[in-house]
């Protein structure tokens, strides 16, 4: 794998900070007096120790030298300690074939990041340049939206359906080239590859392992890198999980990214990177000289809870977490079924929030964000998660999972009332 | 002022995202009624049941025990507003108005009214805002020598940067009008011209000189600042550090144009790890900030911003300014600790300006270049400063200078530090 040829000018451009290599030398060295670290006094700082109390009924402290940390300035990439359990969960969970690989020019790293969304963000702006053009599954995630339209205007819509992103829809947005154009420089071959594998937003579709090793193929002839984006991995229904990408990922070709925010929490924003050194080396370079490091008492706080659990108590929490949702899933779609039915189609999601609901009409967009909304009910119209916003789309997006049964039925039986209404 | 023209295209093509819209409607609402009527199958809003913090309870240092009963937890650990939460929001507006009492606070019909953002350390805000303004190879005025973490930002984005050099007293405005001297103010109006359009710069406790900005050279600097048409970064993390009272009037406080972006910290005061500081400034930019964080960080931790906000809430604005003082005092009793020091052991080998805030002094070595000095003989000998060329736009020119922080040294260890350069340096 060459990685450089996938990093625009910008992002190859940046460079380690002198002073950071200098905090490490002091790391290596702790002998040494250092005066030259920008680090504040935390004498002042007025927080002394932080409590978590758990809904489980216990205790977990930080104490001093802990809130000590987590109130500091710390490494980019994460609390280390963080950043080991890590790393063992990514191991035990995926067995990525580039860990510790000898002589591999792409070796595995891990990053924490202010939430996966910095992450996506990060590494969609280290790889596209002005008008690359960039493969995007469809519908997809309005947040990706968001990063990729800014960034170019020629992103390659690749369709989706039922078990996930489609590989012949995948070959047939590839047949302008030949995989030989990932060879000829100045070729303007899509280089990027990004899809969501499970409890796709807004689809709720997930990947096939079938469709994954095609795709996987794919990637290797046309060289793409694969940004796998699974916030809703471990938000799976059935068992056990679909294998990822990472975990055939032998060329070294897959950024992973995982999310604490379905699991712990979304507001301590907290996710994390797994993918080539070379890759992942720049988004560390972005991250220095912006958010400098994910929140360390979130770090911190996260840290406590998993040390507390183990990988076997957070893995248990996780199937707790997906059961949830199972089902209000379930919930969800029987009252569909109770008002809906006639009026419009659905898929069954296999994982994660959303129902992807096609309705009897032709535009969604203006029954939603005024009809429904006058009515009191919210959902998210269809043409939000399109590469072009302006079409018209008869889908809506429903999320369940924040709804009591009773929310879904007055929500779903007032979208109905305004359907027949017509 | 018309600020699209500070805009790149790129940060233009930002459009607000609809779903974080839905759910800023949702989550401001809950914040403030208990059960909001609207019911919302809209936000990708996460189950917080199996979230497995309930309570969070903050022990300061001064004895008193914080709680982040339930509901605080809750808003916490959940997905917020892009620009902060609103009570946090709020208080800190409050502080802004009371220390610079921004003249475009509340402007009826002003074309950039005051808003501001809370974000994940000032230093996110300054990325985010230069990446908004700054083309491949726009020329950006830059004060020198800089901020490392700057240079980091502004080099990847442009090959261009001016640098503009400062003094004991900070940016000089003559250097100023020396930069901006290959071009007329008409040029700011000449669609296509080169002319600069944005200043960076640091006015307290620079970073790495220690040099505050005067009144009277802020005021000077403004005008330029007018004449040319240029957005003003002001970047102030250690406006609270300084070391003599009252505090000098900032750039926001004068900005009758709205032409002020003024970065705000809490990693000197409250705490460096939370990542906290807040962004102040017209709407028309602050905007563009703000969607560019709707796509990636979203909005700076939920658990650092409530902790941050009980503590603000315990003190009060004069606790919090009360505070200050304190840190203040801390670090001018640190400076003038490292200055007797250095006197002790660096006379005649060395010269130095005296800090007006902040953690840094700003060494000039009686030799050529103090690389090789400070990375490798120093080292040797246990003690680390920062050689001076990496606060410079072109870091492979030798440098005298180094960078010394007295932030977190004892007396002693500052005593060792200097005696052992001094050795150095007297070695040749």
């Amino acid at each position: 794998m060459n990685y450089a040829r996938y990093l625009t000018r910008l992002s190859s451009s940046r460079q380690h900070s002198a002073i950071r290599v200098l905090t490490s030398i002091v790391q290596e060295n702790p002998s040494i007096i250092t005066m030259a670290g920008g680090m504040p006094n935390p004498q002042t700082f007025p927080i002394q120790e932080v409590s978590l109390k758990l809904k489980n009924g216990k205790r977990i402290d930080l104490d001093e030298k802990a809130t000590r940390i987590a109130l500091q300035y710390s490494g980019t990439k994460g609390l280390p300690p963080l950043v080991n359990m890590l790393t063992e969960l990514q191991c035990r969970i995926h067995n990525p074939p580039t860990y510790k690989a000898e002589g591999h020019p792409g070796p595995l790293d891990l990053i924490v990041t202010s939430g996966s969304q910095d992450g996506l963000c990060k590494v969609f702006e280290s790889m596209v340049n002005p008008d690359d053009k960039v493969l995007v599954e469809h519908p997809t995630y309005s947040g990706t939206l968001a990063i990729v339209k800014p960034l170019t205007s020629k992103a390659i819509p690749v369709e989706s359906d039922i078990d996930g992103l489609n590989p012949a829809s995948l070959r047939q947005a590839l047949s302008p080239w030949s995989p030989s154009d990932a060879k000829r420089p100045g070729s303007d071959i899509p280089k990027v590859l990004y899809l969501v594998p499970n409890g796709g937003n807004p689809t709720g579709a997930g990947l096939t392992l079938d469709r994954k090793k095609e795709i996987y193929k794919i990637a290797q002839d046309y060289n793409l890198i694969i940004m796998e984006d699974d916030p809703y991995f471990y938000l799976q229904f059935t068992k056990p999980y679909v294998p990822s990408f990472l975990s055939m990922d032998t060329d070294g070709r897959v950024v992973r990214f995982d999310s604490f925010s379905k699991l712990v929490s979304s507001g301590m924003r907290l996710g994390f990177v797994t993918g080539p050194k070379p890759l992942l080396e720049r988004l560390e370079l972005h991250m220095q000289c912006s958010v400098m490091h994910a929140s360390g008492l979130s770090q911190m706080a996260l840290y406590k809870v998993l040390e507390d659990w183990g990988i076997e108590g957070f893995l248990k929490h996780a199937e707790t977490t997906a059961e949830l949702y199972k089902t209000k899933r379930d919930q969800c779609l029987a009252i569909m079924e109770k008002h809906l039915k006639g009026l419009a189609e659905w898929t069954i999601p296999s994982g994660g929030m959303f129902v992807w609901v096609k309705l009897h009409v032709e535009d969604s967009h203006k029954l939603i964000t005024v009809r429904a909304r006058e009515k009191g009910v919210l959902f998210v119209p269809g043409s939000v998660f399109m590469m072009d916003s302006s079409k018209p789309s008869p889908y809506i997006r429903a999320s369940y999972s924040n709804c009591t049964e009773e929310q879904m039925d007055t929500a779903f039986q007032r979208l109905a009332e305004i359907l027949q209404e017509g």
